[in-house]
């Protein structure tokens, strides 16, 4: 059996800065640039969506930072896995979403984001910007852009608009 | 040498069966190597194998060619899968050793698996050759509790 080079896209070279995270047992990196601040859970105010056609939604807080209300959206359930104890916020950048993770590792810095094989055809497209290879583990790079879509998002301000309104009648 | 409209094949067991990949899709048959895991929603993906510095798809078809029951797996077999005008290594768990044979491709019928392509005919054996895309169709449907594939039928 020979070996044949596949056609398969070559991974980017670029390097980049990331932050490594734990949920339920498996570890994430995402980008630095996207993460605003790493903080503690204090602040965490309980959100419901009520009736909402939005119910299957993952945010379940909200933290206010510099009077901006974030909508935190919880790690473990985003990637369909069992409930956690998440222990820190990532708070991303322009965007109004916080991620809540079990623990934060250490930044630094990736040399190659190897392309997501196309076998893998399910959400995780949607989740992943690609992997990449941290000490001979494999480690998902997350993509920011997917813990809230646009969508979820006006649906999410909508409501505290509602709640704000509701409150000053 | 082959005869005419032979073509090679790689036999590979799975349990007390054995099924087939054309050659020339087969990279090589890897020792076993550490199967990394992360989260993702893709049926029949075990995990992915760091090697020679690619991250290749571990694609378990074990569950559904032989059932649940089917025995540890110990080797990789490592095929060069196309799909899209695009090649990608995906690496498969058998449960033993392989080997290459010469057979002529016999076409599949209307009574076989939706994975076969079709069969070989080697002495008084059986032997279907699978069609790694076919997984892909299919995968959206996969029973959760059978493993087993969706008829045609409840396809369309």
């Amino acid at each position: 059996m020979r070996s044949r080079q596949p056609s398969a896209p070559a991974p980017s070279a670029a390097r980049e800065d990331v932050i490594l995270f734990t949920v339920c047992g498996f570890r994430f990196a995402i980008a630095a640039h996207a993460v605003s601040e790493i903080r503690g859970p204090e602040g965490l105010q309980r959100f419901s969506l009520g009736t909402s056609y939005l119910r299957s939604t993952q945010v379940d807080f909200t933290v206010e930072r510099n009077g901006t209300i974030y909508f935190v959206v919880d790690a473990a359930r985003h990637f369909r896995l069992p409930p956690s104890k998440p222990t820190r916020l990532l708070m991303l950048q322009h965007t109004s979403a916080a991620i809540q993770v079990d623990s934060t590792d250490r930044m630094m810095e990736i040399s190659v984001l190897h392309a997501l094989p196309q076998a893998f055809t399910g959400d995780e497209r949607n989740w992943y910007r690609g992997l990449a290879v941290i000490g001979g583990g494999v480690v998902p790079v997350v993509n920011q852009n997917a813990f809230l879509s646009k969508a979820e998002m006006a649906v999410l301000k909508a409501a505290v608009q509602r709640s704000r309104g509701a409150a000053a009648v | 040498m082959s005869a005419i409209g032979e073509k090679s094949f790689v036999i590979f067991p799975l349990g007390a069966r054995r099924f087939a990949f054309p050659a020339d899709a087969v990279t090589e048959l890897a020792k076993p190597d550490l199967l990394q895991v992360f989260p993702h929603r893709t049926k029949m993906l075990a995990g992915v194998l760091v090697r020679r510095g690619r991250i290749v798809p571990v694609l378990d078809i074990a569950q559904v060619l032989v059932g649940p029951d089917a025995p540890p797996r110990k080797f990789y077999l490592i095929v060069n899968r196309k799909r899209d005008q695009r090649s990608e290594w995906t690496a498969i768990p058998v449960t033993g050793e392989c080997e290459l044979a010469n057979s002529e491709l016999i076409a599949r019928t209307s009574t076989m698996p939706q994975y076969a392509s079709g069969f070989l005919s080697l002495g008084d054996e059986v032997v279907e050759v699978v069609a790694l895309n076919a997984f892909d169709a299919f995968n959206d449907g996969l029973d959760n509790a059978t493993g087993k594939l969706p008829s045609r039928e409840a396809r369309s």
